[in-house]
């Protein structure tokens, strides 16, 4: 992603105001679609007031928060390998053309296998371990990240690189002071995408074969047909996450993306 | 023969685009040390690419590159001479400030610490930027941010500074004002320049001397001394005529001329 394209969303999106009036004009549509849905279903969507409820049941019992600490760890061990090792190939892979022709077409099937595949291979080759779980989630996950950091590295201006030659910058200067703050907008944008996948597929994962966490939790929710615990603790999670994001990940945005103000 | 007098010494270059199409052709030059000296030649003839074989960005086929005494080389720690090089468009890191900038080129030259911030005030004071040395190079303006690029350039403390078209993306008030400065600089520095323009006028009121390169692949089609004593005006007569007796002299070689047209119907 680049100024350009950096700007014009700023634009799109408005003051903070604006961005504060819409959010609070989409929830309310669609808590209103939902309570409609309800009321269509004859009672299999739960309600708003049963979710309430229910989110009020799941947030004050301790375990829901050792079940989400579960999940967390495994997201993060998952998304911390796919980042730096996508991060490490696509960098390797729009620098170098040899690397670039190894693993393009990995890299392209990669992509085209759907995520249970992965999961299903996982299980069957590594039994039910919490171990084959994240390594097939790595191995998903890895692709995404690679084929955005690819893109950021094949668009980095030559021009920088020339200047990089003329005035004999050392490698890893190079890499770091001109390849890597350049391509730093598409690395934000793979973590970002790494971090939201990882944390959908980690939740799958757990419904199919894991004994514990916020996905086995949810799966265990809709066996029992207890929809409304069901969403209360996906919410919870999500509120969790958003959290995350906002802590670890706002920040270093600001700090990689400044300059473009 | 003194060392001074090739202090850049370009024998037999030859160089080419892709390892098909050349670019430059068995092209020889010599430059005295602290001359300016101006490559001329028309768009696309390939100034630029003798601009890089020169910094040793981009190998020769053929021939040699010699500065100091020193062939050029293609790396750090490779012995060949520190080069400065002032691109047509500014080639700063828009993440980075102007002081570090300057600062990146400098350690990668292998200045020591305590000299760096010492080199980036003096030169920053030299171009007249020193107020932006904590700015980001996109609040600038394209002739604040191509102050900063010879800033960079000359703070090296190079061998040789390469200008390629430096002033040609500036509006034309910016660019004589540049130019000026630039004349000035080189006075009080007696720096080896080479400076590539497709404007025979910015050539004529920069360069004691003049390489005329042919249509690409480039080769030198003439040398020409400039008669005009420093300091000079842009708008002085003298350099009007001898602007006039160049178009004249190169329009065939360029391939505007009458002969050219000829060639052309046969």
């Amino acid at each position: 992603m680049t100024t350009e394209q950096v700007a014009p969303l700023r634009q799109i999106t408005g003051g903070r105001l604006q961005r504060v009036q819409a959010f609070a004009v989409a929830s309310l549509l669609a808590l209103a679609v939902w309570q409609l849905a309800t009321l269509i279903s004859g009672g299999w969507v739960p309600s708003l007031w049963r979710i309430m409820t229910a989110l009020g049941e799941d947030a004050t019992t301790a375990n829901i928060y050792a079940e989400m600490w579960i999940t967390l760890r495994r997201i993060f061990i998952t998304f911390a390998a796919a980042t730096a090792i996508g991060i490490g190939l696509g960098v390797a892979m729009g620098l170098n053309r040899r690397v670039m022709a190894f693993f393009r077409p990995i890299v392209v099937m990669g992509l085209a296998v759907p995520d249970v595949v992965y999961i299903i291979v996982a299980i069957l080759v590594l039994g039910t371990e919490e171990s084959s779980g994240l390594i097939a989630m790595v191995l998903a996950l890895i692709p995404f990240v690679i084929n955005i950091v690819v893109g950021g590295v094949g668009a980095r201006d030559p021009g920088l690189d020339e200047m990089s030659a003329v005035y004999r910058l050392r490698r890893v200067r190079y890499l770091v002071d001109v390849v890597g703050w350049q391509v730093s907008p598409a690395l934000i944008v793979a973590t970002r995408t790494c971090f939201a996948f990882a944390w959908k597929l980690i939740v799958l994962v757990e419904a199919l074969s894991q004994p514990r966490g916020i996905g086995a939790q949810i799966y265990y929710s809709f066996r029992l047909l207890r929809p409304d615990h069901m969403i209360a603790r996906a919410l919870l999670f999500i509120v969790i996450l958003r959290l995350v994001e906002a802590i670890i990940f706002a920040p270093v945005e600001k700090k990689f993306l400044g300059w473009m103000q | 023969m003194t060392h001074s007098d090739h202090y850049i010494r370009v024998t037999g270059l030859d160089v080419s685009y892709d390892g098909f199409t050349p670019a430059v052709t068995d092209l020889n030059m010599d430059v005295a040390e602290g001359e300016f000296v101006a490559v001329l030649g028309p768009s696309g003839c390939g100034k630029s690419t003798l601009l890089h074989a020169i910094s040793g960005v981009v190998p020769p086929q053929s021939g040699t590159i010699e500065i100091a005494g020193r062939p050029v080389g293609s790396g750090r720690g490779d012995g060949s001479v520190p080069i400065g090089y002032v691109l047509q468009e500014h080639r700063l890191l828009p993440w980075r400030t102007v002081a570090q900038n300057i600062a990146i080129v400098l350690r990668a030259a292998g200045v020591p610490d305590d000299e760096v911030d010492l080199r980036i005030d003096r030169y920053l004071n030299m171009l007249h930027i020193s107020k932006f040395r904590d700015t980001w190079p996109l609040r600038l303006s394209g002739g604040q941010r191509q102050r900063v690029s010879i800033a960079r350039a000359l703070a090296v403390e190079p061998a040789v500074v390469l200008m390629d078209e430096p002033f040609s993306t500036l509006d034309e008030v910016t660019a004589r004002v540049m130019r000026q400065q630039l004349a000035e600089l080189w006075e009080e520095s007696s720096q080896t320049i080479v400076f590539v323009t497709h404007s025979i006028r910015e050539a004529l009121f920069l360069a004691g001397r003049i390489f005329i390169l042919t249509q690409g692949p480039a080769r030198v089609f003439d040398t020409i001394e400039v008669p005009v004593s420093r300091p000079r005006r842009y708008e002085d007569p003298r350099l009007t005529e001898l602007e006039a007796q160049i178009v004249e002299h190169v329009m065939d070689e360029w391939g505007y001329g009458a002969t050219a047209g000829e060639d052309a119907q046969r």
